[in-house]
């Protein structure tokens, strides 16, 4: 599904990302795990086209993403709070987003029906703008529009970060739950070797913007990648 | 203390992002300063013989009505400078957060923000009529030397008192309305002639000249003004108070009506929630409002400034939403140009909803503006709808051309907090502006010159025709701009 090719990003003369290759199949979830300056949120933001790569090319669905727009059709992402409207409220925001993935109200409103939990009744129908809303709320409802509109590609920059646990918990088990969908790619960051491993099928661990290993996931990936990041 | 504080400033200035920008802003501000520095001056030698419109100039013989003519003006001046300095003179920004844990005092904080403003262009530019006012005045031999200092003290001192009087006009609703509306009020009597303010406002002023001791009030109302704002900016100073964000309870709108437009309405829609939400932006709205009687200024000084000038009141009239919206976008999404970015739209929908927003305020405008300027005849109308037609044809797409390359960043949320900069406009806007106002303004006055006035006004209104037919071939070449441009406005956003 997303394939990147000599792929290079330098800042003046600080080289940030540099990945010969790497390819990403339809319906895998994967995991990106490294420390902070590995490159996680570059390599997903040249995947956005947010960034212009120094060399090198990402190519979606067959798609280079910096030639055309068409692979914003079928790929949604949240890598931070600038994906969010302050000035909207919530359900306007979703509402938003659904339609310009092409889905009405009553679409949106069924979709999110299956969330309800998740959404723990603070976030809908309440009388806040997003702007106003805590930063784990706000994460809730920038993953969930991510989600909307049955996307091809999701990428999720850091999702379990900042939230309490019963919402890690529940997010996860979102996570895991589209996974079996083996039409839908998901791209995932995190710092927390746990969460990946719990959820990401392969896992890839990045290091001041080279992959260091790329691992499928098994019951000893936990132990390696601590022993890593022990520095042993 | 106040070294540092002015050092952090600089360094805020200096590391920003779009450096160079900014720069330029400043240098165009500067320039315009001189110039108004300049005019103000001029002004002064020629008040100094000016005794109203009933006599002849220069006053010769009654060298006292010069004198009496700028008091009796001087309330209007003094309204003016209200208004003005609530829409124009940026109150000091500081990061607040930041200094609150340190070992600074707050009261230093606060007095750093206060007395900043004290060399303000505001309080400066008064100077420059002043001096040469009062000097020629005293040249003429029958006026009091140390009366008309004291005149002059006092005259600083209202200054002074309007521009402590502006940081609680920013932050007090109530105080806002209230003073606005007296405003409104002297104006509306005025105009109906049902009380005549000048003469209050001779002899008001003219006390200070015959009592110089009264002076000791103005400024003993200063001081006491400045420790009023300075008790109260030091009362902001806690999370919870005057920095913490008002939140406002939220309503849902809907605007489904709209929905028959396609993907332009989706932006829309959201647009007309920014307009109604966030303050900055509806500053555009009430400019575009008040820009509506902008061609009344020139009206009743046609001789003086010629057709030329008056044609670009009309022009100004329509276009005043144009300018204030469409000079900030993208940057009005400045917040989320990521999600924007990423989502399922091509630029070129995006673009035609802002262009949509702002072309469809522009002909709202040009109804209320051939209403409005239609008690000055039908040429008036003319120059509206040629002006009007041009904005459509080519300003609109010039400003969104522009907007590819400003790239400041607008923080929607900040407008909330006591200390945070709620100024959207400012002179950069204005001087984006203006080479888009000159084209037309050129045109008009020469095919005038040669021609006549229908013939002006036809010209500039092929031009915008034009424009309109050519809406595919500007589309796609701000729609190029946008692309090239678009990494580094990302980037430029992100310094928000």
């Amino acid at each position: 599904m997303i394939k990147i090719e000599n792929l290079i990003k330098k800042y003046s003369k600080q080289t940030v990302l540099e990945i010969d290759s790497l390819d990403i199949p339809i319906g895998q979830t994967f995991g990106l795990i490294g420390n902070n300056g590995a490159g996680k949120t570059t390599l997903f933001s040249s995947l956005l086209d947010l960034i212009k790569p120094s060399k090198g090319r990402v190519i979606n669905n067959g798609i280079d993403v910096s030639e055309s727009e068409d692979w914003k059709s079928f790929t949604t992402a949240f890598l931070d709070e600038t994906f969010l409207i302050g000035y909207l409220m919530p359900e306007e925001y979703l509402y938003f987003i659904g339609e310009l993935r092409g889905l009405n109200k009553k679409e949106v409103d069924a979709f999110l029906a299956q969330f309800e939990d998740f959404f723990h009744g603070e976030i809908l129908g309440g009388k806040k703008y997003l702007r106003d809303l805590s930063k784990g709320n706000q994460k809730k409802v920038g993953v969930i529009a991510a989600l909307i509109g049955e996307p091809k590609v999701v990428i999720l920059d850091e999702p379990f970060a900042n939230l309490d646990p019963t919402t890690q918990i529940r997010l996860k088990a979102i996570v895991k739950d589209m996974s079996k969908n083996k039409d839908v790619t998901i791209l995932i960051s995190s710092h927390d070797i746990q969460d990946v491993t719990e959820v990401c099928e392969r896992i890839v661990l990045l290091e001041k913007g080279r992959v260091i290993k790329d691992l499928v996931t098994s019951p000893q990936t936990l132990k390696e990648l601590e022993s890593y990041f022990k520095g042993e | 203390m106040f070294k540092m504080m002015f050092g952090l400033q600089w360094k805020e200035f200096n590391r920003g992002k779009s450096v160079g920008g900014k720069l330029l802003a400043k240098i165009l501000k500067w320039f315009g300063i001189i110039y108004f520095a300049f005019m103000a001056f001029l002004m002064g030698m020629i008040a100094s013989r000016y005794g109203g419109p009933s006599m002849e100039f220069p006053v010769e013989e009654d060298t006292i009505a010069p004198f009496l003519f700028l008091n009796k003006q001087l309330i209007y001046v003094f309204a003016y400078l209200i208004v003005v300095r609530y829409f124009i003179q940026s109150l000091p920004v500081l990061n607040i957060r930041a200094l609150l844990l340190t070992p600074i005092l707050k009261t230093k904080i606060v007095r750093f923000s206060l007395l900043k403003t004290v060399l303000t262009y505001f309080n400066i530019l008064p100077l420059f009529f002043l001096m040469p006012f009062s000097f020629l005045l005293t040249s003429s031999g029958n006026y009091d030397i140390t009366a008309l200092i004291f005149w002059n003290i006092n005259i600083i001192g209202l200054i002074y008192i309007t521009n402590f009087l502006n940081f609680l006009l920013n932050n007090k609703d109530k105080l806002l309305y209230t003073i606005g509306g007296l405003l409104a009020l002297i104006k509306g009597l005025e105009y109906y002639s049902i009380v005549d303010f000048t003469d209050y406002s001779e002899q008001f002023f003219y006390l200070f000249y015959s009592h110089p001791y009264a002076v000791a009030f103005t400024w003993l109302l200063v001081f006491w003004l400045y420790g009023y704002v300075h008790k109260y900016m030091l009362q902001g100073l806690y999370i919870d108070t005057g920095l913490q964000v008002k939140i406002k309870e939220a309503k849902m709108e809907d605007f489904s009506f709209l929905d028959r437009f396609g993907k332009t309405a989706t932006f829309i829609k959201n647009d007309l929630r920014l307009l109604k939400r966030s303050k900055r932006a509806r500053m555009a709205v009430y400019m575009g409002i008040g820009c509506l009687f902008y061609g009344l200024i020139f009206v009743p000084s046609e001789e003086i400034f010629g057709p030329g000038l008056m044609f670009f009141g009309y022009l100004f009239s329509t276009g005043g939403f144009l300018f204030m919206f469409g000079s900030f976008v993208p940057s009005w999404d400045s917040q989320y140009y990521p999600l924007m970015m990423t989502q399922n739209i091509a630029y070129k929908e995006y673009l035609n909803s802002k262009w949509s927003l702002v072309i469809i305020a522009t002909l709202i405008s040009t109804v209320f503006a051939s209403v409005i300027y239609s008690f000055l005849g039908t040429n008036a109308v003319y120059a509206v709808l040629a002006g009007a037609l041009y904005n459509i044809g080519v300003n609109g797409y010039l400003t969104l051309w522009a907007g590819a390359y400003t790239k400041t960043p607008i923080d929607l949320n900040s407008s909330a907090n006591a200390f945070g900069d709620k100024k959207a406009f400012n002179a950069k806007t204005i001087l984006v502006g203006i080479p888009q106002m000159l084209l037309p303004v050129v045109v008009y006055y020469f095919t005038s010159q040669y021609y006549d006035h229908f013939t002006g006004c036809l010209a500039v209104a092929a031009i915008g025709t034009l424009g309109i037919f050519l809406k595919p071939v500007a589309f796609s070449l701000i729609l190029k701009a946008y692309k090239t441009e678009k990494y580094s406005t990302l980037k430029a956003y992100k310094s928000n």
